[in-house]
C-alpha cells in the first residue's frame, strides 16, 4: 500500500497552484460576475494551447489496440486525478473550458475506427488552435434515464438522418464536433442507441442555447437541436459491426465508470477550496478557536478526506483493469455531498457576509450543487450501488 | 506512487484473520458473550498464529509486521466478535505506550510475560483530555476509580496522560458490571487501592504517538463491527420479502444500503490510511484520531440501521445486529471518546498551506 503521491505530479500540481492562483481563478470569478461562459477567442486559451494543453490522450496513428485496452483508464489515472482535483480547486468552471476533446473523447478512444480516431482526434494531437469537443447525452425528456432518450437516428443511403434535441452540453456550440447519441428504435431501450460524430456546421444542426446556470458560469452548457441533420455513416462511432455485437450501451457506460472518480475528485476540489477559504475568514475574524467552528471544520475536512480516498480507490482499481462500478459509484456519491457541506459551512462561518454574494465561498456554493447531478445524480449512484450490493432489478 | 494493494503478505495474515474468526468466534458469539470469555480453545488458537505479537518490535517471524497488518487483523475480528479481539489480545492497545514511551525494554518486561499465562489481561487507561481524570496520582502510586473496563481480569495497567506513561501491576480490584457491548472481553469497574507504580517514561510525543495507535486499534474494531451490521442486513434485505418484493429493492431500504456501504468504506480508508502512515514514518496523530473519529460516528449511523434493517427481528438476540449496535457505541467511548478525538484531529486546521493537497493532510 502507497498513498503518496509521486514527485513528478507534485510538480505539475505546484504548476497548476501557480496557473491556479493567476489566471484560473480570477477567470472563473470574472465569468461569475459577468454571467457568461468564457468566450472561445479569449487569449487565455491560446496560452493554454502554447503551453501544451487541450491535446488528446490518444497517442495517434498505430495506437489503436493499445489504447483501446487503456480505454477503461481514460480520464482516471491517479494522477490525472490530482491534478483535476487541483484544476478544481482553482475553478471546477473554467477547467471544464479548457479547450480539449473532453467527454466526447472517451467513446471515441474505446470504442472508435482508427479512421475516427484520426480524423476526430488526430487535430488534438498537436492542436493548431483552441479546439473543443463536446459530449451530448442528456435531452429535455431524458436525463437519469439514458435509456428513455429520444433522438432519432434514420438511416438513408449511406447517410444518417438526426432528429431531436439536447441539453446542457458542455462547451458544444464552440466545439468542432459533438459526440451525439440517438436511439434507431426507441422501443429497444439502451440497444437501440447509436453514438455519431456531428461536426460543426452540419446542416440541421443548430439552434444553440448557452444556458443560464446557477453556477460553474465560466463553460457553456448549450442545449441545441438536430432537424434532419445529415451525418455520413463513417461518422457512427464503431461503425455498425461494433453495434451488432450489442455493445452500444456498454460503451457509453464504460467511459461513464472511469469518469465517475475523476468527476468526484472535482467535487473534493472545490469542497476544498470552499474550506480553505473558509478557514482562513475563521482565522482572520478569530473564530478558530471557537469549538463549535473548529469542530465542523474538522469534520468537513475528514468527509473530504475520505472522499478523496474513496476517489483514488476507484481509479486505482480501473488503472489495474479491475472492476470499479460499486466504488466508482461510491466515491460519486460521496464526494458531492462532502464538498457542498464545506461550502454551506463556509457560507455560516462568513454569515451575513456570505448573503453579499461577492465572496468566493458563495459562488463555490453555487458552483458545488452541479457535482451532485452531473455523472449520474446522486441517486442514481445509489442505485448503481444497489444493483451491486442486492442485486436491484434494473426495472 | 498512490496504490491500494496491500501485498501478498498481510493478503496472507488478513485471510487467517477471517478463518480464525469463521473457526473460532462466529460459531459461539452468544455462548462467548455470556461466558464473558472467548474460551480456552479460541485463545489457545490465537496464542498458536501468533497474532498477539503482530505489532511487536521484532521478536520472531510474526512480529514487526506493522499498524496495517494490525488493522486488517483487528477488523476480521471484530467483524465477528470486537469483545473477543480484545480478549483475545493480552495487552491489547496497552501495548503502545510500552513500545512508543518504554521501547524495546519495557515491551520484554511488562509485555511479556503476558504472553505465557493464557487468558492475561493487560489494560490501558486513558487519563487525559477528554475523558474525566478518573485516576489521581500520591507520590508514587495511582488511586481511583474507573467506571468500566472491557475485562474481568487485570494483569497489568498501563495508565496514560498527555505528559507520558506508567505501569501498575498490584493493588488492581476489578468488581463485575453487566457491560453494555463487548461483553466476551468481560466488563469490571476497575478500582486503584494506592496501586504502586512499577515503571514510568514521559514524553509528549511518545504519549501522542501512543494515543494515536491505540485510537487506530478503537477504530479498526470499529470498522469490523459496522461492516458486519452493514453486510448482515443486506443479505437479510434480499431474502426478506415485503409487498411483494425483496425489502431489499424498495428504494428507501436499497439506498440506505448504498449509504451503509458508503459509511463502512469511508471510514475503513481512512483508517487504512493512518495505519499507512504510521508503517511509513509520517505524522499519524491527526490521522488517526481523524479515522477513529469517523469510525465512531459512522458506527452510530450503521449499527442501529442494522437493526432497523431487520425490523423486529433486529431487536432481538436471534440475530446478531443488537449486539452489533451495542458494540459500535460502546468502542466509540474509549480514549476520550470523538470529543478528545475532534481536538486532535482539527490540530493545524490552517489555511493556504504551502504544500498542493496539503489540507488533507494527504501529503
Ligand atoms: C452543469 C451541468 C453540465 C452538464 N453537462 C452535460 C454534458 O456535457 N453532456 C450531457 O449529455 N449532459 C450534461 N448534463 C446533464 C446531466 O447529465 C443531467 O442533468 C443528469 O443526468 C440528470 O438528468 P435530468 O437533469 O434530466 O434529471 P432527471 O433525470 O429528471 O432527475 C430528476 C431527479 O429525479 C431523480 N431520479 C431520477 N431517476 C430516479 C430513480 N430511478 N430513483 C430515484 N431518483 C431518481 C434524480 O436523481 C433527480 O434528483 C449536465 C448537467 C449540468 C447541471
Amino acid at each position: 500500500m502507497d498513498l503518496a503521491i509521486d514527485e513528478g505530479t507534485l510538480e505539475r500540481l505546484k504548476g497548476i497552484r501557480a496557473l491556479g492562483a493567476s489566471q484560473i481563478r480570477p477567470l472563473g470569478i470574472e465569468a461569475d460576475r459577468l454571467g457568461r461562459p468564457t468566450p472561445p477567442e479569449h487569449p487565455f486559451f491560446e496560452g493554454l494551447v502554447r503551453a501544451g494543453q487541450g491535446r488528446t490522450r490518444w497517442r495517434g496513428e498505430g495506437s489503436g489496440t493499445q489504447s483501446e485496452e487503456r480505454a477503461g483508464s481514460i480520464g482516471s489515472s491517479r494522477s490525472t486525478l490530482c491534478l483535476a482535483e487541483e484544476m478544481s480547486y482553482w475553478d471546477r468552471g473554467v477547467a471544464v473550458s479548457f479547450p480539449g476533446p473532453g467527454l466526447g473523447e472517451p467513446p471515441l478512444i474505446s470504442m472508435g475506427t482508427e479512421d475516427q480516431k484520426r480524423r476526430f482526434l488526430g487535430p488534438f494531437v498537436h492542436p493548431d488552435r483552441a479546439r473543443w469537443g463536446s459530449f451530448a447525452m442528456t435531452e429535455p425528456g431524458a436525463g437519469s434515464d439514458v435509456a428513455g432518450i429520444r433522438a432519432s437516428a434514420r438511416k438513408e443511403g449511406n447517410t444518417w438522418i438526426l432528429n431531436g434535441a439536447k441539453s446542457f452540453a458542455a462547451n458544444a456550440s464552440r466545439s468542432d464536433w459533438i459526440v451525439v447519441w440517438a436511439t434507431v428504435d426507441s422501443s429497444l431501450g439502451r440497444e437501440g442507441h447509436r453514438a455519431f460524430v456531428v461536426e460543426k456546421g452540419t446542416p440541421g444542426l443548430g439552434d444553440f442555447q448557452v444556458e443560464r446556470k446557477m453556477g460553474l458560469k465560466a463553460y457553456e452548457s448549450t442545449s441545441f437541436s438536430l432537424v434532419d441533420c445529415r451525418v455520413p455513416a463513417e461518422n457512427l462511432i464503431g461503425g455498425e459491426e461494433h453495434y451488432a455485437r450489442r455493445a452500444g450501451f456498454k460503451g457509453a457506460m464504460r467511459s461513464f465508470n472511469a469518469t465517475r472518480p475523476l468527476v468526484a475528485v472535482m467535487a473534493v476540489g472545490i469542497g476544498r477550496a470552499a474550506l480553505d477559504a473558509g478557514v482562513e475568514f475563521a482565522e482572520k475574524s478569530d473564530l478558530l478557536g471557537d469549538i463549535r467552528i473548529r469542530d465542523r471544520l474538522e469534520r468537513t475536512r475528514r468527509k473530504l478526506r475520505s472522499a478523496r480516498l474513496l476517489c483514488w480507490r476507484a481509479a486505482w482499481l480501473a488503472d489495474h483493469g479491475r472492476p470499479n462500478i460499486l466504488e466508482a459509484s461510491m466515491a460519486k456519491a460521496a464526494a458531492p455531498t462532502a464538498a457542498l457541506e464545506a461550502a454551506s459551512l463556509g457560507m455560516e462561518i462568513l454569515g451575513v457576509v456570505g448573503g453579499r454574494g461577492d465572496h468566493l465561498i458563495e459562488k463555490l456554493y453555487r458552483d458545488v450543487k452541479a457535482m451532485d447531478i452531473v455523472e449520474g445524480t446522486g441517486q442514481v449512484q445509489r442505485l448503481i450501488m444497489a444493483r451491486q450490493l442486492v442485486q436491484l432489478p434494473r426495472d | 506512487m498512490i496504490d491500494f494493494q496491500i501485498g501478498d503478505e498481510l493478503e496472507l495474515v488478513r485471510n487467517t484473520a477471517l478463518n480464525y474468526a469463521d473457526d473460532h468466534l462466529r460459531p459461539a458469539l452468544r455462548e462467548n458473550e455470556s461466558a464473558r470469555t472467548p474460551g480456552r480453545a479460541a485463545e489457545e488458537a490465537f496464542a498458536e498464529i501468533g497474532f498477539a505479537t503482530l505489532e511487536w518490535p521484532e521478536l520472531d517471524a510474526e512480529s514487526g509486521l506493522g499498524a496495517v497488518a494490525r488493522y486488517l487483523v483487528l477488523e476480521e475480528l471484530a467483524a465477528a466478535d470486537p469483545g473477543a479481539a480484545l480478549a483475545l489480545d493480552p495487552l491489547g492497545p496497552a501495548l503502545y505506550p510500552l513500545m512508543e514511551l518504554g521501547g524495546p525494554d519495557a515491551v520484554r518486561d511488562f509485555g511479556e510475560p503476558l504472553l505465557s499465562s493464557m487468558g492475561s489481561r493487560g489494560l490501558l487507561i486513558w487519563n487525559g483530555a477528554g475523558a474525566p481524570r478518573c485516576l489521581e496520582r500520591k507520590g508514587n502510586s495511582w488511586s481511583g476509580v474507573v467506571p468500566w473496563v472491557p475485562a474481568d481480569r487485570a494483569d497489568l495497567v498501563v495508565v496514560l496522560d498527555e505528559e507520558g506513561a506508567s505501569v501498575v501491576q498490584q493493588g488492581i480490584e476489578l468488581e463485575r458490571l453487566r457491560g453494555s457491548g463487548l461483553r466476551t472481553a468481560g466488563a469490571s469497574e476497575l478500582t486503584l487501592h494506592s496501586a504502586p507504580i512499577a515503571a514510568e517514561w514521559s514524553g509528549a510525543d511518545g504519549a501522542r504517538r501512543a494515543l494515536a495507535r491505540a485510537r487506530l486499534y478503537v477504530a479498526a474494531l470499529l470498522v469490523g463491527v459496522m461492516r458486519e451490521s452493514s453486510d448482515y442486513s443486506r443479505r437479510y434485505a434480499m431474502d426478506r420479502v415485503a409487498f411483494g418484493k425483496p425489502i431489499a429493492h424498495h428504494q428507501a431500504l436499497a439506498f440506505l444500503i448504498a449509504d451503509m456501504a458508503i459509511a463502512v468504506d469511508s471510514a475503513r480508508i481512512l483508517g487504512l490510511e493512518a495505519a499507512w502512515r504510521l508503517d511509513t514514518g509520517r505524522p499519524g496523530e491527526e490521522a488517526s484520531a481523524t479515522a477513529f473519529l469517523e469510525a465512531a460516528e459512522q458506527a452510530t449511523f450503521v449499527t442501529p440501521n442494522g437493526v432497523q434493517i431487520l425490523g423486529g427481528h433486529g431487536f432481538m438476540q436471534d440475530h446478531p445486529v443488537e449486539k452489533f449496535m451495542r458494540e459500535g457505541r460502546t468502542l466509540g467511548l474509549f480514549f476520550g471518546g470523538v470529543d478528545g478525538a475532534r481536538e486532535d484531529a482539527a490540530r493545524g486546521m490552517k489555511a493556504f498551506p504551502e504544500e498542493p493537497l496539503l489540507p488533507l493532510g494527504a501529503a
